[in-house]
């Protein structure tokens, strides 16, 4: 055996090889692309509207900022960055899928938003920008995807600018037992149905839930933003610690 | 900070931040206010002034802090997490904040003590202004839906109910107020009462003189005349 096919990490449940898991999540994204907007609707009850406005009031965006939406998927967020910080500043919707991307573009540019936003098909691994770039970076319900979350959080405090914030939103762990226990039955049995119902894939929502169980939990995570050098480390527990706000700062 | 605040508050049980209800709140009243821009063609050009410049309003007896940013044609209200980037701070109760529909009350109040400012009192004074004199064609709205003539009826209609109302609504406080103020006449004044007793007495000795005289004459009558 080489030590290539030794380096394993998770997929869900299953234990794959560290290679192999960047694409076989690129296939769960390709595959739920389409219907990524409808489902986030269906799935939170709308709610994942107001995890996102929490993130955008936590970013302290102003104008003339620059700001990297790493994960940022159909573009929830480039949305209202793009307004924030004007034709001064610039925002950078990044997404290693390109399916995503291509949906996130159309959505925006139906909008009318255009001018001050770039598209990047990018790994959050190894960013492909200088050192000090950007004023923020948000990462939303993307960390967990990632095959090697630490090297992700060093590239990301890598291009942070002196002064400027990561936010990481992203499914947790509920603070209550029987909280828990009611979220554990809904994304392990109604989820994969709804997903089977409107986007016919139930195995993309299944990988879903079994992601965020293998997330660490948010002191976990706080520890690892800490060892990428991030400082004045914060979270915020939402909806009862179903998601987490993680904030950091470089200074 | 804020962030670890907010955290803490989150461990109870199900309070209105585990529903995410000051933001719900908050996406309400963005779309309403942005409803508002879209219909009156002066609100963007009166908000130009303050484009991208945020304003924080701190709602005292609800113990929010509300940001307020206009840009891209859009107004955008987030809860605040601090006044640190705040380009204007407002502080008061709810009462205070809905007086500053009239611009001129903005230095009064501060003098009063009711109203804290930090920052560029100008930018408050731009947001004050705007929502004063909200606009609105109402006419021109309805009738791309049901025409120009309903339209207008429909709109003077509306109108007269409106002033209805309002006038119904003073009476009915007008009325209140008396209410509540004025002594009721429940019962007499005490002069008047013994006014009663003075005549009530004078008429029972009349009553009296009247009775002793019938019983006199009633005698006379029954008792035998000597022959």
């Amino acid at each position: 055996m080489n030590e290539t096919e030794q380096k394993t990490t998770h997929f869900g449940y299953k234990t794959v090889a560290e290679n192999d898991k960047a694409s076989m999540v690129a296939d769960v994204f390709h595959s739920v692309a389409a219907k990524y907007d409808v489902m986030n609707d269906l799935m939170s009850f709308g709610v994942h509207r107001l995890w996102k406005r929490q993130t955008i009031a936590s970013s302290g965006v102003r104008k003339g900022h620059h700001v990297l939406d790493l994960a940022g998927g159909t573009g929830d967020l480039t949305a209202k960055f793009s307004q924030l910080v004007g034709e001064t500043g610039q925002v950078v919707l990044g997404d290693i899928n390109s399916s995503m991307l291509k949906v996130g573009r159309e959505k925006l540019h139906n909008l009318g938003l255009v001018g001050n936003i770039d598209y990047v098909q990018m790994n959050a691994e190894m960013l492909p920008f200088p050192d000090n770039s950007f004023d923020v970076i948000t990462i939303a319900f993307g960390l967990r995807n990632v095959t090697d979350k630490d090297k992700a959080l060093r590239s990301m405090y890598r291009i942070l600018k002196p002064g400027g914030r990561l936010l990481v939103l992203e499914f947790s762990k509920p603070e209550h037992e029987v909280l828990s226990k009611a979220y554990d039955f809904y994304s392990f049995n109604l989820l994969p149905t709804m997903g089977k119902l409107v986007a016919n894939d139930s195995e993309s929502y299944k990988y879903l839930a079994e992601s965020i169980r293998m997330h660490p939990d948010q002191d976990t995570l706080k520890a690892m933003m800490e060892d990428a050098g991030f400082e004045q480390t914060t979270y915020q527990n939402l909806t009862g610690g179903i998601v987490a706000l993680h904030r950091g700062f470089k200074y | 900070m804020a962030l670890e605040k907010t955290a803490k508050s989150n461990n109870g049980a199900m309070t209105p931040e585990f529903f995410m209800l000051p933001n719900f709140v908050l996406s309400l009243i963005e779309r309403v206010l942005n409803q508002a821009l879209s219909l009156d063609p002066q609100l963007p050009q009166k908000l130009s002034a303050v484009k991208h410049q945020r304003l924080v309003v701190e709602v005292r007896d609800w113990q929010q802090s509300i940001q307020l940013v206009y840009s891209a044609e859009q107004l955008h209200l987030y809860s605040a997490q601090s006044n640190e980037n705040a380009d204007c701070m407002i502080s008061a109760d709810i009462g205070t904040l809905l007086a500053l529909k009239n611009p001129a009350m903005l230095t009064q109040l501060i003098r009063q003590d009711k109203l804290d400012l930090q920052g560029d009192l100008n930018i408050a004074q731009t947001y004050s202004n705007a929502f004063s004199g909200i606009d609105i064609d109402w006419p021109e709205q309805f009738s791309k839906y049901i025409g120009d003539t309903p339209a207008q009826q429909l709109y003077l209609h509306l109108k007269k109910l409106k002033q209805n109302g309002s006038k119904t609504n003073t009476k009915i406080s007008t009325m209140l107020t008396s209410l509540c103020q004025d002594e009721l006449a429940i019962t007499i004044h005490p002069l008047e009462l013994e006014q009663f007793k003075k005549t009530n007495r004078e008429l029972k000795g009349k009553v009296a003189a009247v009775e002793q005289r019938i019983n006199a004459l009633l005698n006379s009558f029954s008792s035998p005349k000597p022959l």
